[in-house]
C-alpha cells in the first residue's frame, strides 16, 4: 500500500475544476456540476476508505519532497489519522449535498459554470488543508480557500455590496493570516538544525520536538498564540468576526458550506491539529478559551437582534464556532472537534433551508415572511430539525456534542471556570432563543406579504438534500463512538482538564432546561404574543441599539483603520520620502557639489592646462627617478 | 664636471670651449629676449639669432647638413612666415597694456623647477663619452640612413609637408561672403 | 669639423634644457598667440640640440638623432603654417589674438 492514491482526495475536486474550466470555454455548462459531484463521490469514498486505515489509533503519513531552498524543504505530504479522515468525510459529504442542491438554487444563473469551477477549487482546496501534513502545506491551502471564498462571496461581482463584503473577507482573514505566517517562519528559525539541517514543518516532527522539549517555553507559547491568530481570522472569532455577517452577500449555497461547516471549521481544526503547541503553553489556551466564550456570547446577543435570516444564521456560526474554540480552551479536545462535526451537518442544514426560503419568496427579511410552513412543509420539518439541534434538544446530534463542551467547561481547572460555565449557559438561552424567533416569524402566523402568500416548495433537487441532512443531523449523535480516534497522538492529557468523557447529568440537566427556556420566550415574545417584542425594545433602548449596531464592532474596526493604520502608513510615506529618497537626493547631491569643486579646474585658459601638465610631470619626475634610479639604465635599457 | 673639464682641455681646447660658450649665450639670451620682449615685433626677430646659434651648435657637433637645413627651414622660413603673421595681426599689438598673463609667478616657478629637477638628475649622471674623433662622412651617412631605414619616416615627413599646406590654405580662407 | 669633443656632454644638455625652460615660461606667461607660438619653436630647437649632442657623444655613428632632428625641423614647419592658419582664423572669429581671451571650454 502505496497511499499515493490517497493525494486524489484533495485531487479530485481540483481535477473537477480544471475541467470546467476547459468546459467553460465550450459552453458546456450543464454538465459541470456533475463532473464536481462525481469527483466529491470519489473523494468521499477514499476518505471512508481512509477512515478505516485508521482503526485502533492508528496513523500513517506520506510525503513527496517538493522544494529544496537552503535549509528549508517543502514536501506535499498527507496525513492520515483519525482527526483527518472523519473531517474529510464531514466536508466530501456536506459538498456534496451542497453541489447537488446548487444544481436546483444556480439554475438559470449567469455565470453558472463559474460557480462550480469555483466550488471545486473550494472543495479540493478544503481537502487538502485537512489532508496535509505539513503546516507550510496547510498555509498554502488556507490562502486558496481564503481566496475560493473571495470569489464566492463576490460571486455577484456587479453588486457593490457583494463586491465589498468579499473584499472584507479577504482582508480581514488575511490579517490574522499574518499571525499564521509569523508562526510559520518562527518555526523555520526554531526548528532548523535540530533534527537535522532542514527546517521542520511536519506535524509529527514537531510534535516530537515540542514534546521532548526542544524549543523554548517562550517560544512555543508564542507560535501558539501567532497560530491562534490564523485561527481568530478563518473562524471569525471575536474581534476579527466582523467579515462573516457581511459575508452572507454570496448564494446561499456558498454559505452553508464554506461559512458554516467547512472553511470556518478550519481555525478550529488548526488548533485541534496543533494542540501539541497549546498543551504546552497553557497561557495560549487561556486566551484560547476566553476569546472563545467571548465571540459566543457576543455574537449570539448579535443574532438577537437581526432580522435577515441569513444573517441570523452568520452571527449563530459564530456563536457556535466560539463553543468550539472555548472546548479546545478548556482541554476538551474530543467535545470541540465533535462540536465541529456535528455543527457542520445542522448549520449546512439551516442554510439551505434559509436557501429554499429566500429561493421560493426572494428576500431574506423575516418580516416579510411567515405562515411558509403550509406553503414548503419539507423546508419547515428539516428547518426544525435543524434549530432543535442547535439549540440542543435531545436525542440530536447537537445535544450531544453542546453537553459535552458544557461537561468539559464544567469539569475543568481553568481560573474562573464556573464564571465561564455560566456564561456559556446563557449563550445557550440566547441561542435557543434567536434560532426560534427565526423559525416562528418565518413559519408560522399569516404571511406578511403577497410573495410569501403565494411561496411554493422548491424542487426536488434542493429538497432532497435536506432530507439527507436532517436525517445526517438525528444521526450523528452516534459519531461520538468513532470521535476519541480524533485524539490519536495526543500523548498528554491537558493541563486544563480530564473534561474528556466525562459525563454529569447535572449539567445536562441545565443545558436540557435552559435551552427550552429559550425556545419558550421565543414561542411567547413571537408566536403566542404574549410578549411584544416592542415594549422591551423601548423600555431597554440602550441593550437594543447596541444589539442593533452589533456592539459597534464595525465602526471600532473603521476607527482603527483610519486612525491607526493611516498614521502608520502616513509614518511610512514619510520614511520613504524623506529618508529613502533624501539618500538617493542626498548622493545626486554629493555627486553635484564635488562637481561644482572641480569644475574650477576647467578654465578654459589652455597656458593654465599646459601648467598643470609640467607639474604634474614634475611629480612624476621626482616619483621615478626620487630613489637613486639611473636616468640612464632606465631610459637606454642598455647593458 | 670640473674635473672633467680641466682633464680633457688641451691646445685647441680653448677655442672650442671658446666658440661654445658664444653660441650658448647667442642661443640662450636671444631666446630670453624673445620670451621678454614687450613687442611683438622684436620677439619674432629675436628668434632670428637664437636660431642661427643653434645651427653654429650644430656645426660645433659636427652635423654639417643639420646646420644647413636648420638655417634654411627655420631661419629663412619659419621665421619669415611668423613676421607675416605678426604684420597681419600687428594692429592689435599696440591696445594691450600687459604682455604678460595672470600665471606669470606660477608660470615662472614651474619652468624653474622643471629645470631645477633635470638639472639635477642630469648631474648625478655619468654619461658614456664616446669616441673622441668626430665619424667621416656623416653627411653620406645621413643621407644613406634617411633613403634606406628611415625612407619611410623620409616619405611621411613629405606627406606631412603636403598636408599642412593645404591644410593651413584651407583653414586660413576667408569666410566665402 | 672633425675635431674631438672636449667638453662634457653636459654642457650641450644644460643649454638645452635652459632652452627648454625658457621657452616654457614663454608658453605659460605670453598673451599674445604669436607670442606662445615662438616659445613654441624655442622648446623645439632646444629638443633638437639635446638630439644632436647625444648623437655627437654616442659615436656618430647611428644617425638616429640626426634623423629625429631632421624629422622635428620638418614637423615644425608644417606645424607653424598651420598654428598661423588657425590664429588667423580665432583673429577673425574673436577680434583678438589674446589667448587668455579665448575661453570657450571654461566649466
Amino acid at each position: 500500500m502505496g497511499g499515493y492514491e490517497l493525494y486524489l482526495i484533495p485531487g479530485f475536486p481540483l481535477i473537477a475544476s480544471l475541467l470546467i474550466a476547459a468546459l467553460l470555454l465550450r459552453r458546456g455548462e450543464r454538465v459541470a456540476p456533475f463532473a464536481l459531484i462525481a469527483a466529491l463521490l470519489g473523494s468521499l469514498s477514499l476518505s471512508v476508505w481512509a477512515l478505516s486505515l485508521t482503526e485502533g489509533h492508528r496513523s500513517f503519513s506520506t510525503a513527496l519532497t517538493w522544494l529544496h531552498v537552503g535549509s528549508i524543504t517543502l514536501e506535499a505530504g498527507i496525513l492520515i489519522d483519525g482527526l483527518s479522515s472523519i473531517m474529510m468525510i464531514v466536508v466530501c459529504t456536506v459538498s456534496l449535498l451542497v453541489q447537488i442542491y446548487s444544481i436546483g438554487y444556480m439554475k438559470g444563473e449567469a455565470g453558472y459554470g463559474r460557480y462550480f469551477a469555483y466550488m471545486s477549487l473550494f472543495s479540493g482546496s478544503m481537502l487538502g488543508l485537512v489532508i496535509s501534513d505539513n503546516i507550510a502545506q496547510t498555509y498554502i491551502f488556507w490562502e486558496l480557500v481564503g481566496i475560493c471564498s473571495y470569489l464566492l462571496i463576490g460571486f455577484w461581482y456587479r453588486r457593490p455590496c457583494a463586491a465589498a463584503a468579499a473584499k472584507k473577507a479577504f482582508v480581514v482573514t488575511r490579517f490574522g493570516d499574518l499571525g499564521f505566517l509569523t508562526a510559520i517562519l518562527i518555526l523555520s528559525f526554531q526548528s532548523h538544525g535540530i533534527l537535522g539541517p532542514h527546517a521542520v514543518f511536519g506535524f509529527r516532527p514537531l510534535e516530537h520536538l515540542v514534546g521532548a522539549g526542544a524549543m523554548g517555553p517562550t517560544i512555543v507559547t508564542v507560535v501558539a498564540l501567532l497560530l491562534f491568530c490564523g485561527a481568530v481570522g478563518k473562524s471569525a472569532q471575536f474581534p476579527l468576526h466582523i467579515w462573516l455577517p457581511d459575508a452572507m452577500e454570496g448564494p446561499t449555497p456558498v454559505s452553508a458550506l464554506i461559512h458554516a461547516a467547512t472553511m470556518v471549521a478550519a481555525g478550529v481544526y488548526l488548533v485541534a491539529r496543533c494542540y501539541f503547541f497549546f498543551a504546552a503553553a497553557p497561557i495560549a489556551l487561556f486566551v484560547v478559551a476566553i476569546i472563545g466564550l467571548a465571540t459566543l456570547f457576543f455574537a449570539a446577543s448579535m443574532g438577537v437582534a437581526e432580522n435577515d435570516i441569513k444573517r441570523v444564521l452568520a452571527y449563530s456560526t459564530i456563536s457556535q464556532l466560539g463553543y468550539m474554540m472555548l472546548a479546545l480552551g478548556v482541554g476538551g479536545y474530543t467535545a470541540g472537534f465533535f462540536h465541529l462535526t456535528t455543527h457542520a451537518f445542522f448549520k449546512a442544514l439551516l442554510f439551505l433551508t434559509a436557501g429554499s426560503v429566500i429561493h421560493s419568496v426572494h428576500t431574506n427579511d423575516m418580516w416579510q415572511m411567515g405562515g411558509l410552513g403550509r406553503r414548503m412543509p419539507i423546508t419547515a420539518i428539516t428547518c426544525l430539525v435543524g434549530a432543535l439541534a442547535l439549540a440542543g434538544i435531545p436525542p440530536l446530534s447537537g445535544f450531544w456534542s453542546k453537553d459535552e463542551i458544557l461537561a468539559a467547561v464544567w469539569f475543568s481547572a481553568i481560573p474562573g471556570g464556573k464564571i465561564i460555565f455560566a456564561f456559556a449557559l446563557a449563550g445557550v438561552v440566547l441561542t435557543a432563543f434567536y434560532m426560534f424567533r427565526l423559525w416562528f416569524v418565518t413559519f408560522t402566523g399569516a404571511p406578511r406579504t403577497e410573495m410569501a402568500a403565494h411561496a411554493h416548495e422548491s424542487p426536488l433537487v434542493m429538497t432532497i438534500p435536506l432530507l439527507v441532512l436532517a436525517t445526517l443531523v438525528v444521526v450523528a449523535g452516534g459519531l461520538k463512538a468513532y470521535v476519541p480516534w480524533a485524539s490519536g497522538g495526543i500523548a498528554e492529557v491537558i493541563r486544563f482538564g480530564h473534561g474528556e468523557d466525562r459525563a454529569s447529568s447535572v449539567v445536562m440537566a441545565a443545558s436540557m432546561v435552559v435551552a427550552v427556556i429559550g425556545i419558550a420566550v421565543a414561542w411567547a415574545a413571537y408566536r403566542a404574543s404574549v410578549i411584544s417584542p416592542a415594549a422591551f425594545n423601548a423600555r431597554f433602548p440602550a441593550v437594543y441599539h447596541l444589539l442593533k449596531n452589533a456592539w459597534y464592532f464595525n465602526r471600532a474596526w473603521e476607527l482603527f483603520a483610519t486612525h491607526v493604520v493611516i498614521a502608520g502608513a502616513r509614518l511610512a510615506a514619510w520614511f520613504d520620502r524623506h529618508v529613502v529618497n533624501g539618500m538617493v537626493d542626498g548622493v545626486a547631491w554629493i555627486s553635484g557639489w564635488i562637481a561644482n569643486r572641480l569644475r574650477l579646474a576647467q578654465t578654459g585658459q589652455m597656458q593654465f592646462y599646459a601648467l598643470v601638465f609640467v607639474i604634474a610631470l614634475i611629480a612624476g619626475l621626482i616619483v621615478v627617478f626620487g630613489r637613486d634610479q639611473s636616468l640612464l639604465t632606465l631610459v637606454m635599457r642598455r647593458p | 664636471m670640473t674635473a672633467a673639464v680641466t682633464h680633457q682641455l688641451q691646445s685647441g681646447a680653448f677655442w672650442y670651449l671658446f666658440a661654445f660658450a658664444c653660441l650658448a649665450a647667442g642661443v640662450l639670451i636671444p631666446g630670453l629676449l624673445v620670451v621678454l620682449s614687450r613687442n611683438l615685433l622684436h620677439s619674432a626677430l629675436w628668434l632670428l639669432p637664437c636660431l642661427v646659434s643653434v645651427a653654429g651648435l650644430f656645426l660645433l657637433l659636427g652635423a654639417e647638413l643639420l646646420a644647413a637645413v636648420q638655417i634654411l627651414v627655420y631661419c629663412g622660413g619659419i621665421v619669415v612666415l611668423i613676421l607675416f603673421a605678426v604684420m597681419l595681426t600687428h594692429g592689435l599689438g599696440h591696445a594691450d597694456i600687459r604682455v604678460v598673463n595672470q600665471q606669470l609667478l606660477w608660470g615662472v616657478i614651474g619652468a624653474a623647477a622643471l629645470a631645477g629637477v633635470v638639472l639635477h638628475l642630469l648631474s648625478r649622471q655619468m654619461w658614456p663619452i664616446g669616441s673622441a674623433t668626430a665619424p667621416a662622412d656623416v653627411t653620406g651617412r645621413l643621407a644613406e640612413a634617411l633613403l634606406s631605414p628611415y625612407v619611410l619616416a623620409f616619405e611621411v615627413a613629405s606627406v606631412v609637408l603636403l598636408v599642412a599646406m593645404v591644410g593651413a590654405i584651407v583653414i586660413a580662407r576667408a569666410e566665402p561672403e | 669639423m672633425t675635431s674631438a669633443p672636449l667638453i662634457p656632454i653636459h654642457s650641450y644638455l644644460v643649454v638645452s634644457v635652459l632652452l627648454f625652460a625658457i621657452g616654457l615660461i614663454g608658453v605659460f606667461t605670453r598673451r599674445n598667440a604669436i607670442a606662445v607660438l615662438l616659445s613654441i619653436e624655442l622648446m623645439l630647437n632646444a629638443a633638437n640640440i639635446n638630439f644632436v649632442a647625444f648623437w655627437r657623444y654616442s659615436g656618430g655613428a647611428q644617425m638616429e638623432g640626426q634623423v629625429f632632428a631632421i624629422a622635428i625641423i620638418t614637423v615644425a614647419a608644417a606645424e607653424a603654417a598651420i598654428a598661423l592658419a588657425i590664429i588667423l582664423n580665432v583673429y577673425r572669429r574673436f577680434r583678438t589674438v589674446n589667448v587668455d581671451q579665448i575661453n570657450l571650454m571654461k566649466g
